[in-house]
């Protein structure tokens, strides 16, 4: 059955973030120990070459020069200590993440089927994974706690990330720049990369914030330290920004009263929610609402919402899924198939569908089933019409 | 996810310490540190020369060397399994503008998590969850849900007794299914008895009289079966008899799904789980067939016209159709209650619409797929 086999292209479609985040945040651990490296052996360099030019004019005396080697060795102690710190605690356990993961999704990879037990243990993780996701998106930090640890999945799921987003976020939204600009320069290479203004327009509310204090003085020097440097692309916001100053806050005037607006800060919250997502190739939305938006329109039918055609098994039909389904498309058949209300299978050639004088149709199997049960007779589920199986007539579907 | 996991080997490789073609960092700063440490010796012992310096510059100068190109091999091989990964993993996941946001939706969404919880065992992530949501989730529902896991742990302990006691005050339910929970239940525990060491068939034999008996009517053959085993005793005689089904472990375990769908089905809920059932066909390559659906029809600059319904036909096992659809084979339009499916006295069936349009003056049609002839007046409307 073409259905039940393994559609790996789209399970996999749902997993690049899972392989994403371990990898981007392996080449933060990176840059944090390039950067450590360039400092302290720079220092180093530096340190060995001045001695060597000291000594060379003769202007050095050896408790100088004992104290500079000190110097060195402290600082070649520091970075090796730093190095096998960052190594252990980061570094490693990243890519030992990293690795599970992707095997993780190499066991799903060698099955066949879907109707496998593997399988079905799989689904099971990535909904509990989809779930966490979910949660930890909607602030609902206990949950995914709670659900990870129960699950003994912590290292597929990422809760240090949204810890992370929600820990900027919460500062933003207590109107603090502080964090969000840290953790764009952090970032700085891979925000240029995508493009990302949003450096430009957190240090553009800084510049608000101290227009609104009327602190006209650091005002300027602030634009001139942080807003300048974009003026090849954002001139006229800076242009903006500097008249602003002459503006008080309880202006009514349209441009300037919107640069004071607080919902800038919601703004700001929604455009660093955006830069993190993409950095770490996550969807804008949660994993789960993807899963369950496909998965709903594959499903939904007309019937779906017919009192008379309801059906206990469907997804769709359960009161509150429907309520969700409300927002999805229909399914699209071109194909007719009919499924027994008595078995649930599907009729076909081998499990005739068979009607009833008055019109309703269930399948072959079924009555035959019943008509043994009860010496040849079979009743109707809706109707309870009854009639011998004899008088039962073929339908053929084409 | 071999290419991608090669890569990372590789990488893994470069950053153990004291592997790999150059030496590791932690090497070449421990021979830094070495030579620092000749130059402060020799500072204390006075023999320092300007030599010394040179050399200790150059060596600084060589270590940071090394150190800058094992961090470069390092680099490529990020890249390398960065190339990996985007090699595996060519398409994004799309954009979509925000889903289930409405207060009606984000309410409905909570409680069918809530519930998803509830069913699948997990009680307490539902009630951090509950709480966490402030949802308001009826007692009823929880026990409903406890029940179901008490009995189905018992059952994975091989204890029938909770089970038996559920199908025992609905017996009712359970005959009008015909459904074989009970004498499952009891054939289960004789057969436990049956094996059990050491070998004696009479507590079996009376458990059989004594529950097994009043099976006999609707289950004689099973019943005769299980007698009959007795004879083929120890369990490995029974493994190569005509009875081999019976020593299977199958007998017991088959028992959970039945007693999970009797008692699901008695309590009007879904035989799966419905979270899982969506989750798997959207992340089974639904997702995948929409997107590329939606791809394929931006190229050809026509847009999705019927947004209220899908542009293409998503296959789904057998198992996840849950409603009959009846596409008119004249038409290709499916049915609906204004437009219902006919059929003709020949047994084939179309569309009302189809069948009208077909239909002469004088009320007569020729079926489409076979050669019969019958009256409009004639055709009867099913129900599927």
């Amino acid at each position: 059955m073409s259905s039940t086999k393994l559609n790996s292209e789209g399970v996999l479609l749902f997993e690049q973030p899972f392989v994403r985040v371990p990898y981007e945040n392996y080449r933060k651990v990176f840059r944090a120990t390039q950067r450590n490296i360039e400092r302290e052996l720079g220092n180093v360099q530096t340190v060995s070459n001045d001695l060597l030019k000291r000594s060379k004019s003769r202007e050095v005396n050896l408790e100088d020069a004992a104290k500079s080697v000190d110097g060195m060795i402290g600082r070649v102690e520091n970075l090796k200590r730093k190095l096998s710190e960052l190594q252990d605690t980061a570094g490693k356990p990243t890519l030992d993440v990293t690795r599970e993961r992707l095997q993780h999704l190499m066991a799903v990879e060698t099955l066949q089927t879907t109707g496998s037990l593997d399988f079905s243990r799989w689904a099971d993780t990535r909904l509990d994974r989809w779930l966490v996701d979910w949660a930890l998106r909607t602030g609902r930090e206990n949950t995914a706690r709670t659900l990870a640890q129960d699950r003994n999945i912590e290292t597929l799921v990422d809760i240090d990330l949204f810890t992370d987003i929600r820990r900027i976020e919460l500062a933003l939204s207590k109107h603090s720049c502080t964090e969000a600009l840290a953790w764009c320069s952090e970032n700085k290479t891979a925000l240029r990369k995508i493009k990302s203004t949003l450096e430009f327009e957190l240090r553009l509310q800084e510049y608000i914030e101290l227009a609104r204090d009327q602190k006209k003085q650091e005002a300027m020097a602030y634009s001139k330290k942080h807003l300048v440097s974009w003026q090849e692309t954002h001139l006229p916001q800076i242009m903006q920004a500097a008249t602003l100053l002459a503006i008080k806050p309880s202006t009514t005037c349209g441009p300037y009263r919107r640069l004071y607006d607080d919902s800038r800060w919601l703004d700001l919250i929604q455009a660093f929610r955006l830069a993190i997502y993409n950095l770490n190739s996550l969807p804008t939305e949660p994993l789960l609402n993807l899963a369950l938006y496909s998965g709903l329109a594959s499903l939904k039918l007309p019937s779906c919402n017919d009192k008379s055609s309801h059906n206990i098994d469907c997804p769709v039909c359960d009161p509150s899924i429907n309520t969700l389904a409300r927002e999805v498309p229909f399914s699209h058949h071109a194909n007719s198939t009919i499924v027994c209300r008595i078995s649930g299978k599907i009729m076909d050639e081998d499990n005739m569908p068979m009607m009833f004088p008055n019109g309703q149709v269930y399948s072959r199997e079924a009555l035959e089933d019943m008509a043994a049960k009860h010496n040849g007779m079979v009743t109707c589920q809706v109707t309870d019409q009854k009639c011998e199986f004899s008088a039962l007539k073929k339908v053929f579907i084409s | 996810m071999d290419g991608p996991l090669k890569e990372l080997f590789k990488l893994e490789r470069l950053t153990e310490r004291a592997k790999g073609k150059t030496p590791s960092i932690e090497n070449s700063l421990d021979s830094l540190l070495q030579s620092l440490r000749e130059v402060k010796d020799r500072i204390n012992a006075g023999s320092v020369t300007e030599d010394t310096y040179v050399l200790l510059a150059q060596t600084v100068e060589a270590k940071k060397k090394e150190i800058d190109e094992k961090q470069r091999e390092i680099y490529n091989g990020i890249a390398r399994l960065g190339k990996a990964l985007d090699k595996k993993f060519t398409q994004p996941l799309p954009t979509y503008d925000p889903l289930f946001t409405s207060k009606d939706a984000q309410a409905a969404l909570e409680r069918t998590i809530a519930l998803h919880f509830l069913r699948t065992g997990q009680f307490s992530t539902a009630e951090t969850f509950i709480q966490e949501c402030k949802l308001v989730i009826e007692p009823e529902q929880r026990t409903k849900f406890q029940d179901l896991h008490r009995i189905v742990l018992a059952l994975k302990r091989q204890d029938i007794g909770p089970a038996l006691e559920w199908s025992l005050k609905n017996r009712d339910f359970l005959r009008k299914r015909s459904s074989p929970l009970e004498f499952y239940l009891h054939r289960s525990q004789f057969i436990r008895l049956l094996l059990a060491e050491p070998l004696d068939a009479g507590p079996a034999i009376s458990y059989a009289n004594a529950t097994l008996r009043s099976f006999y009517p609707e289950h004689a053959t099973e019943f005769q079966r299980l007698m009959t085993s007795v004879l083929y005793l120890p369990k490995e005689r029974l493994q190569r008899s005509p009875y081999a089904d019976l020593a299977s472990d199958s007998v017991h375990t088959d028992l959970e799904p039945l007693f999970a769908k009797e008692y699901c089905t008695n309590l009007g809920m879904s035989r799966q789980v419905p979270l899982r059932v969506i989750g798997d066909i959207g992340g089974g390559g639904a997702l995948a067939r929409i997107e590329k659906a939606r791809t394929v029809m931006k190229e050809r600059k026509s847009e999705w016209s019927q947004s209220d319904e899908l542009p293409i036909e998503i296959q789904l096992a057998p198992e996840s159709r849950y409603h009959s659809i009846f596409a008119c084979p004249v038409s290709k339009e499916q049915s609906t209650e204004q437009n219902p499916p006919m059929m003709m006295t020949c047994g084939h069936v179309i569309t009302k619409e189809s069948l009208q349009k077909l239909c002469k003056s004088n009320g007569r049609v020729k079926c489409p797929y076979c050669p019969t002839e019958s009256t409009q007046a004639n055709a009867q409307h099913v129900f599927f």
